[in-house]
């Protein structure tokens, strides 16, 4: 069976504070209807990605919550993976067509995090990571820094190389309406920035967002083409996972949840990493954006953070593959729930040529990476055109 | 839990804590693979610059963790200083 994307859509990311999380999830859900050329009425199941919603805004039990919202009287879950929840909400949703229980679902990625104080959100975050973790006082940004220090005293990975990360990313989001950031920055003023975890610095870090996207998938070969457009097939859906913390890993400078989701998805579609045009990767941390390009298999370990501070990986300069042409989670922003969703709305753009300035010229296979935590949760989907 | 002794396979320091740590920021966190084979995160306390280094060797300890309220039981846990 065959799964096709017949409608992506992304609201603008970014400090909407005068947004709320339905208006947020109307918005995607009706932009990606709209996109498919179909009523409401053709949704059989919804599937909501989202982390936070209970432990920052006191409301759970999101299905319904969103159904409501939608106006759809179906089956609707919420599916949680720390930042991995849109991902893992897709994979859900394919898993559901495959089993033939529904032909027609929708996917929404949502959150809303901006209303918080930061340490709040800060200590929310870390319900994503083991106890130990919470105890000691640790936080995302110095979970990744472990990582990069590590990285770094391993292959001689450089701050500069880790700057190089933020300077494409943001370079890219420049070119992306929806992105949360819209100016360039320098490796100089990377570096310059205020040290939030040594040795990352605010500027190797994504942001705090609101965010919302969605997708509707279908194994209806005449609905994908009833909106005119090629279809966007999923060729591969794949979740791993490792660790919840990262002390219990035999290797501090790869996740294998991500070697492991993108061995079983390359397997699955048939590809090789070379094979891919267009990737979004989860860049949640500059070290995070290295880490993924050495363990989905682009570059040998140690060699992705000199690829990447050579500009071979960004618009306009890459020979082949383009990473983060959305600008990532560091310039798109990174509301953690709707990223997974978000990456997957950029490729269908990207296959489908209507990227505008950020377009990889000929894309025809596109990769998305999303992590959950420190690597416990990766997901990988692979879309073909 | 206490006494045990290890070596850091990596560091950082904490300068933007989460709610109920900002009392003690900044503070170093380490990963230390105690030396009966086992993994823990830990901050590090009783520390000197030098002491940030992977390869450093360290001791558990016992201290108090987060901020607590007046009327709150007083939390312990698990840290680690250097040997």
């Amino acid at each position: 069976m065959n799964i096709y994307i017949i409608g992506a859509a992304t609201t603008k990311f970014g400090e909407l504070w005068g947004v709320s999380p339905r208006r947020l999830a109307h918005q995607a859900v009706t932009d990606a209807l709209s996109d498919a050329e179909m009523k409401p009425s053709g949704i059989e199941a919804l599937f909501v990605g989202n982390m936070l919603s209970g432990m920052l805004g006191g409301q759970e039990h999101l299905g319904a919550f969103f159904a409501e919202e939608l106006g759809l009287s179906v089956p609707a879950f919420k599916i949680e993976g720390a930042c991995a929840s849109g991902g893992l909400a897709l994979h859900n949703a394919v898993n559901s067509v495959l089993s033939g229980q529904y032909r027609t679902v929708a996917v929404l990625g949502v959150e809303k995090m901006t209303d918080h104080k930061p340490e709040d959100v800060a200590a929310a975050l870390m319900g994503a990571g083991s106890e130990g973790e919470r105890l000691s006082g640790a936080t995302f940004p110095g979970l990744y820094a472990l990582i990069a220090r590590v990285h770094m005293a391993t292959y001689g990975t450089t701050e500069k190389e880790l700057a190089s990360v933020a300077v494409k990313n943001h370079y890219h989001a420049s070119l992306n309406p929806n992105a949360q950031f819209h100016a360039p920055v320098t490796i100089e003023q990377v570096l310059k920035s205020p040290c939030v975890a040594d040795p990352l610095k605010l500027l190797d870090c994504s942001p705090i967002s609101d965010g919302a996207a969605a997708v509707i998938i279908t194994s209806d070969p005449s609905a994908s083409l009833r909106a005119g457009k090629k279809a966007v097939e999923i060729i591969a859906s794949v979740a791993a996972t490792d660790s919840l913390g990262l002390a219990q890993r035999v290797s501090l400078t790869k996740l294998q949840a991500t070697e492991t989701a993108g061995k079983n998805a390359y397997q699955k579609a048939g590809i090789e990493p070379k094979d891919i045009d267009v990737a979004e990767v989860h860049d949640c941390f500059s070290i995070a954006e290295i880490l993924a390009m050495e363990d989905l298999g682009f570059y040998k370990k140690g060699n992705a953070a000199s690829v990447v501070s050579r500009g071979e990986t960004t618009l306009g300069i890459a020979r082949r593959l383009v990473v983060n042409p959305s600008g990532g989670l560091k310039g798109c922003g990174h509301p953690v729930g709707a990223t997974g969703v978000k990456q997957v709305v950029e490729l269908v753009d990207q296959l489908l040529g209507r990227s505008g300035k950020r377009q990889v010229d000929g894309a025809k296979i596109g990769l998305a990476h999303n992590v959950g935590g420190s690597g416990a949760t990766a997901t990988v989907h692979i879309l073909k055109i | 839990m206490l006494g045990k002794t290890g070596v850091i396979r990596s560091w950082t320091v904490i300068r933007l804590p989460p709610a109920d740590f900002g009392y003690q920021a900044p503070y170093p966190v380490v990963i230390v693979s105690l030396d009966g084979g086992e993994s823990i995160v830990a901050q590090l306390v009783d520390f000197d610059e030098k002491h940030l280094s992977i390869g450093q060797r360290v001791v558990t300890v016992v201290r108090r963790t987060v901020q607590t309220g007046i009327d709150d039981v007083i939390p312990y846990g698990i840290k680690v200083k250097p040997l």
